[in-house]
């Protein structure tokens, strides 16, 4: 049995356990219900459906977003990134931790549906859960390669890269919709007054709804990936909200999801904070 | 791009300033007198930690040359901590803009104080400078048409 099948019948172990004993009402999980051998979310409360659960390298949606506005004690199968969107929810008030039981997956990158690895994957800087309740192991899970940073660049060829990637985006929204911080119940990009969203998908929109969403997600991104996989038009979404994130964990020490105690970078402040960029202040590196 | 990029271009710059500091700073320089350029749409608004960030970068999609944050030192917000909040927000939103291809000198954060009249004027002129030295906005025409 390969380690992956054994981790996947820990996983139905696990579920069988705690819907037995009520330990949870839910297991969200991963079913192989979908299309290319793409897993589907499945929501498991009978023990008799648990054998419908399975984990494998195609396990990619982020499950964390399910867990807002569920009743009672939930089971999350996460992959790492999942337990820090997990996290990040619980730091931020949108779940309570007594709510949900973590079953942290080690993870071995996911792949898509020709085997090759996942963008996100590839630069994955957390592959074992920070925060479970229980950990399934992975003794084939390396340790991860040493971050990578975009390089530096000039300012031209950063509007040259802004302006190749947004001619792709069709503003469908599908990054949002899959991304699991963006839970507000109205995005801005949907109100009608004041019209944040112009009538024509021009590139006053585009950089309107690509740069507030990266203000909303510094130092909230979990780097799951969920945004670029959900692109059908080939955007490298995540690419500002990368460099605003890395920001943010430069300047304030502040890396998403991986404490309980941490406070977001964005939600709290130091009196002798440095003014990078402002008037008369130090400019950006 | 830009064929207004001369000396008498007077750029339209949308100034965020703060109630309690900034805007009493205005005040201030207008009643002592204080003679600084007509480039600036002021928008007052209650504290600089009111300033959604979206708000600038609207006015700048929408073809505004410059936008310009000014509220209360660090320490003096009439709010206690919405300054100290608002200042995160504007080193990561000015980051980002960079990272976009915006040129930084587009936008400019600052503290005024109420007493600060004669700096509210140097200020917009260095701000003023600084976007009419960048000529008129390459953001103007990025939007399919004129809105109503």
């Amino acid at each position: 049995m390969s380690v992956l099948e054994t981790q996947a019948q820990k996983v139905r172990d696990s579920a069988k356990k705690l819907l037995a004993d009520a330990t949870a009402q839910t297991v969200i999980g991963y079913a192989d219900e979908g299309v290319d051998g793409l897993c589907v979310p499945v929501f498991i409360t009978d023990v008799k459906d648990v054998g419908r659960l399975v984990w494998n390298r195609r396990s990619v949606p982020n499950l964390a977003s399910y867990l807002i506005g569920r009743k009672g004690k939930t089971a999350i199968v996460a992959k790492p990134c999942d337990a820090r969107a997990v996290v990040n929810l619980i730091v931020e008030n949108q779940i309570k931790r007594d709510d949900v039981h973590i079953i942290g997956m080690d993870c071995p990158g996911m792949t898509d549906a020709a085997g090759a690895a996942l963008h996100a994957c590839e630069t994955c800087q957390v592959n074992t859960s920070p925060v479970f309740d229980e950990r399934i192991e992975n003794a084939e899970v390396k340790p991860v390669s040493p971050e990578k940073r975009d390089a530096e660049r000039g300012l031209d060829e950063n509007l040259a890269r802004f302006t190749k990637e947004m001619e792709k985006c069709i503003l469908c929204f599908s990054c949002r919709q899959a991304c699991y911080g963006c839970y507000c119940q109205t995005c801005f990009m949907d109100r009608g007054v004041p019209d944040w969203h112009p009538e024509s998908p021009d590139m006053g929109a585009k950089m309107l709804y690509h740069l507030g969403r990266a203000m909303h997600l510094a130092g909230r991104c979990v780097e799951c990936g969920a945004c670029e996989n959900a692109c059908a038009s080939g955007v490298d979404v995540r690419y500002l909200i990368r460099e605003v994130t890395g920001f943010v964990k430069e300047l304030y020490g502040y890396d998403t999801g991986l404490s309980l105690e941490d406070q977001p970078a964005m939600l709290t402040y130091q009196p002798d904070d440095r003014e990078v960029g402002f008037l008369g202040g130090e400019a950006h590196g | 791009m830009s064929q207004t990029n001369t000396a008498d271009f007077t750029p339209t710059i949308v100034a965020f300033l703060c109630n309690w500091c900034s805007y009493a700073g205005a005040d201030l320089a207008g009643t002592g007198r204080q003679q600084y350029p007509p480039s600036i749409r002021v928008v007052r608004v209650p504290c600089s930690g009111r300033i959604n960030p979206i708000y600038i970068l609207k006015a700048l999609v929408d073809g505004a040359d410059g936008v310009m944050v000014s509220g209360c030192h660090p320490g003096d917000c009439h709010y206690l901590a919405g300054n100290y909040y608002a200042r995160r927000r504007f080193t990561v939103l000015k980051k980002l803009l960079t990272v976009a291809g915006v040129n930084p000198d587009r936008v400019h954060f600052t503290w005024v104080s109420a007493s600060e009249g004669a700096r509210f004027a140097q200020v917009v002129t260095d701000v003023t400078d600084k976007v009419r030295a960048l000529g008129e906005s390459e953001y103007k025409s990025r939007r399919g048409g004129e809105r109503a």
